[in-house]
């Protein structure tokens, strides 16, 4: 390790103690001041470009400073983005409006911390409205750490609804089954029975003495399927099996990357419909009318998506200007 | 928050930084972050295959006096093809590890061969054979992208004749279809990384410095 | 006089309760023409074992009641019900007390007391089970009607589906006899009526899924192709595979680095030696590997996977054995990095860099590391050749490279080079395959836009 970044690293540190404990808190841009922020960025972008027609092209830190700004403020502004509500996010919520109260969906949390940003505000509202709806939950993963990231999602969501924290009882009202491992395999044997894969409960509770789990023998007896998923075993592999092998209908909650892949099941109407990403995830929050993560985080999402497109432009102003010179 | 929670948060951040600084340059800290990352990613899925698998699945099992002994003994059979698959580790018995590998493939592709030919290959078909010309525009003109799209794209991948004249044609559109696709998917990529690193910050500032509510 | 005095009092309790009786049948009949009339029954009702399954499931079907969207369109919904013998209420209260012997269990730990317990509930259930049959055949005797579920009016059928678990709660027995029979229920659940019952019936498990006749069609078709092809092609017949623009690129490349004085990278991706990307990538190694012994270039190939570099090491000696140099092959031609992905990719990153490579040809399966591969590569002014049947690593690939072979591209690539019959053989069948799907696909087309579904029904799997 040499001396300076010993120097960087210590100066980091006593500036976090400044902003953590000096400064008051929350820091809140108001509306002018948000305003006079984005027209600074956007004089920034237009000095960029009159750059490169002048043949001088910026560095990749730059766009990284640029992108990382665009990401950081808007967690301080105090804006409001219009959410455009997809079809495909409009039939999740369809599907799962008709439900009546008591019926039992089946979630499955396919996801590990990494992929938590995009799935986890979707499973937290999703958790909040199927609670607030009377639907019973039976929450099951695929992938270790799955089951965790439920337990996660529950309890954000009673922070943020108290009132839910009385009313919802584990075992009655929803139920953590844990992971299993066998990937697709673990899907293909709850079709014939749900104990045979989760004898026992996250908990060591056996499965017949869990009150919610009474009636449910296998997937015939569940109403719906809700499935987060950020790779595989995921979306796949439940539209493969679960859907097509026993017909249970299965909507699902995708990363970004992994949803044009999922695609093709929407339009074959294989599965019921789709939370693509974290717009997937505030549109449904916006449809439950319970805001949450996803809704303050997309507005970074917007800030930086117009960064990008801003610099594929620039990127393609300077590879067309320099085809030209070269001419 | 204890002491330890801070602790924990404040070396999280400190880790998250170190990560994000190889955007500048490669660099002591960022080497040190990635070397605890795989170091730890390593021994945590060491025991998550061990208490998940060995223990739950094989342990558990063969001790369960509940269970039958036939339902006791399979364990053992996936057990011990287990072990064979260590085999490889010594070259003379290395051809051991081929066996079970074989009941891998084996079984994987029996059950494969049904979920996609169900899944991906007559849904699929099924679902581009669709009345074109019926609906309202906007559904005609979805309709007519999908066949048209995936009409083209098979013949793109089609290498048994030359691509010229009308097949040529088509496959110069297949391979238009493509590259839509991959933009689209491309933008969905950075829509995913942008999704991660909005995740980082809300941590930067909301639960490490507390910045935001 | 005690005598008639009894008999008084008698005849008196038998009248007071014919009153009442009375009264009570006027009640209901008041309401019931204050409200709702009893509904018609559903007709036609029949039940049968549910075809193409592994048994323990009945299919209920009949025809609406006459009151059900028509009529005094007073049905509500349609209650169905099994007649269970008593029989099955005791193994109810076996299983709840093997629930609580377990739970004992787990707070006490494996006491042998409890064990004995549990082993003779277990003797006990069994024994039960075995009588169920037999207490099913006393029909009407010793049983009750049981609801097992229900369904909005305007539904024609019920699938009750049990399971197949014998210590399940809704366990339901193979080879049976069962009795059903559909309740159609108004508003207020005591004016009903019952349809006839129907039965006996059993259930059981098929061995042949007559649903998926369509998917056995098409493996036999398919699997016949392959063999065909692939026999042609070990027979020596020509079987055509269009130049890929990608591996043309390959020969030119090759030539550049020798006319530089530069070395080729290899990479073969992240893959074990299963993946059939990484095995159709290693074709491609060895036509490349042949070409640069010929051309005296050097050879880089820095591997992710210990089994990958050991089958790569064999690839490229062979190569350089075919071409007539054996003596330039050097051993450390093909070298293991690491097997920790950012790691594997900083170390090539470093290579390229440093030894400024005239081509990088990046084939075989990739995950995130692609672009910051591409990337460097790019920087550091190399041409590239991509391929790889990952399709979200794809868009990558065609941004940083110069060209790229697109997922089925690459095994038709290896299949190319290779020559292969089993290689060449398979390309064909698939080829064929697609074709078929074409002309069947337009074939439904033209049918469905005048209205005929059933061609596309054909492409329907059930269950």
């Amino acid at each position: 390790m040499k001396k300076k970044e010993v120097v960087i690293v210590s100066l980091l540190i006593i500036f976090a103690f400044v902003l953590k404990y000096l400064i008051p808190k929350p820091v809140e841009f108001s509306y002018t001041v948000s305003m006079i922020v984005i027209i600074l960025l956007g004089l920034v972008f237009v000095y960029i470009l009159i750059r490169t027609l002048q043949g001088q092209l910026i560095g990749r830190r730059v766009v990284f400073l640029l992108v990382g700004i665009s990401l950081s403020l808007p967690f301080f502004m105090k804006l409001t983005l219009n959410i455009p509500v997809s079809p495909e996010v409009r039939s999740v919520y369809d599907a799962l409006q008709k439900l009546p109260p008591g019926s039992k969906v089946l979630a499955a949390f396919d996801y590990d911390p990494p992929s938590a940003p995009e799935l986890q505000p979707m499973a937290v509202a999703f958790m909040k409205y199927a609670f607030d709806r009377g639907l019973k939950v039976i929450i099951m993963g695929l992938w270790p750490q799955g089951p965790q990231q439920a337990d996660q999602a529950i309890q954000s969501a009673f922070k943020a609804e108290p009132s839910l924290k009385k009313k919802i009882k584990y075992g009655r009202d929803y139920v953590n089954l844990g992971f299993q491992a066998g990937n697709e395999f673990v899907i293909l044997r709850m079709g014939e029975s749900f104990k045979a894969m989760f004898p026992s409960d996250l908990y060591n509770t056996p499965y017949d003495s869990i009150p919610l789990l009474n009636n449910v023998s296998n997937f015939s007896n569940i109403d719906f399927c809700m499935d987060f998923s950020a790779g595989k075993p995921g979306t796949a592999e439940w539209v493969q099996i679960a859907v097509d092998r026993f017909k249970l209908p299965v909507a699902a909650g995708n990363t970004a990357v992994q949803a044009p892949m999922v695609y093709p099941y929407l339009n074959s109407h294989q599965l019921v419909g789709l939370l693509g990403g974290m717009s997937g995830g505030a549109a449904f929050e916006k449809l439950t009318k319970k805001p949450g993560k996803a809704t303050t985080y997309i507005l970074s999402q917007s800030f930086a998506h117009v960064v990008v497109v801003i610099f594929i432009i620039i990127g393609n102003v300077a590879y067309f200007s320099r085809k030209k010179e070269k001419k | 928050m204890g002491f330890w929670g801070q602790f924990g948060v404040w070396l999280a951040a400190l880790l998250t930084i170190g990560i994000i600084s190889f955007l500048y340059k490669d660099n002591f800290l960022y080497k040190a972050c990635e070397a605890i990352f795989v170091g730890i990613s390593a021994g945590y899925w060491f025991i998550v295959y061990y208490w998940d698998n060995l223990y739950k699945k094989f342990y558990l099992q063969v001790t369960n006096h509940d269970l039958t002994s036939w339902e006791r003994i399979i364990p053992w059979v996936g057990f011990i093809l287990g072990v064979m698959m260590l085999s490889r580790l010594f070259e003379k018995i290395g051809w051991l590890s081929r066996w079970p590998l074989a009941f891998i493939v084996g079984a994987t592709a029996g059950l494969y061969m049904m979920i996609y030919f169900v899944s991906n290959a007559m849904a699929q078909v099924a679902s581009t054979i669709i009345p074109v010309f019926i609906g309202d525009w906007a559904t005609i003109i979805a309709n007519f992208f999908i066949v048209a799209g995936t009409f083209c794209g098979l013949v793109y991948f089609f290498f048994s004749k030359e691509h010229k004249g009308a097949f040529g044609l088509a496959s110069r559109v297949g391979i238009w279809f493509l590259m839509i696709t991959f933009g689209a998917s491309f933008g969905y990529t950075v829509m995913s990384r942008m999704s991660l690193m909005i995740g980082r910050l809300d941590f930067l500032f909301g639960t490490w410095l507390g910045m935001i509510k | 006089m005690n005598l008639k005095l009894i008999v008084i009092f008698l005849l008196m309790l038998c009248l007071g309760s014919f009153a009442l009786a009375e009264t009570n049948t006027v009640n209901k009949d008041s309401t019931a023409v204050d409200s709702i009339a009893p509904p018609a029954p559903v007709t036609m009702f029949k039940a049968f074992d549910t075809p193409n399954d592994h048994g323990h499931s009945i299919t209920l079907n009949w025809q609406l009641s006459a009151d059900d969207g028509a009529g005094q369109n007073s049905v509500l919904q349609y209650q169905i019900y099994r007649w269970v013998p008593y029989l099955m209420d005791s193994l109810t209260t076996l299983r709840k007390a093997m629930t609580t012997v377990k739970e004992e269990e787990i707070k006490r730990g494996h006491e042998k007391v409890l064990k004995k317990e549990m082993r003779s509930l277990k003797k006990e259930y069994n024994a039960v089970l075995k009588e169920l049959p037999s207490a099913h055949k006393a029909y009407p005797n010793n049983g009750y009607w049981k609801e097992v579920g229900k369904v909005p009016a305007g539904t024609k059928s019920y699938k009750n589906t049990g399971s197949k678990e014998k210590e399940s709660q809704d366990y339901l027995p193979d080879l049976t006899d069962f009795y059903y029979r559909v309740d159609a229920v108004t508003k207020d659940s005591t004016v009903r009526a019952s349809s006839k019952v129907f039965g006996p019936v059993q259930c059981s498990g098929q061995w042949f899924n007559t649903g998926r006749i369509p998917v056995l069609v098409a493996v036999i078709l398919f699997t016949f192709l392959t063999i065909y092809f692939v026999e042609k092609a070990k027979n020596g017949a020509k079987l055509y595979v269009r130049p890929l623009s990608g591996i043309e690129a390959v020969d030119d490349a090759i030539g550049r680095a020798t006319e530089m004085g530069r070395p080729i990278l290899y990479i073969l991706g992240l893959g074990s030696v299963a993946d059939i990307a990484t095995i159709a990538s290693f074709t491609i190694l060895s036509r490349v590997a042949k070409q640069v012994a010929e051309y005296q270039t050097e050879l880089l190939v820095p591997t992710y996977d210990p089994l990958v570099m050991a089958v790569a090491q064999e690839v490229v000696k062979s190569a350089y054995l075919d071409a007539g140099r054996p003596d330039d092959y050097k051993e450390d031609t093909v070298h293991f990095v690491t097997q920790s992905q950012f790691a594997y990719v900083a170390a090539v990153n470093g290579i390229m860099l440093r030894e400024l490579p005239a081509t990088n040809i990046y084939m075989g399966v990739f995950f995130a590391e692609s672009l910051i591969l591409a990337e460097t590569g790019a920087l550091a002014g190399s041409i590239q050749i991509a391929g790889t049947d990952q399709i979200a690593q794809i868009p990558f690939f065609i941004v940083a490279c110069d060209y790229t072979l697109i997922g089925e591209e690459l095994y038709a690539a290896s299949a190319y080079l290779g020559r292969e019959p089993l290689l060449l053989g398979s390309l064909k069948a698939q080829d064929y395959a697609k074709a078929l799907v074409i002309i069947l696909a337009i074939i439904g087309l033209i049918m469905s836009n005048f209205g005929w579904t059933q061609f596309t029904d054909l492409f329907k799997v059930a269950n």
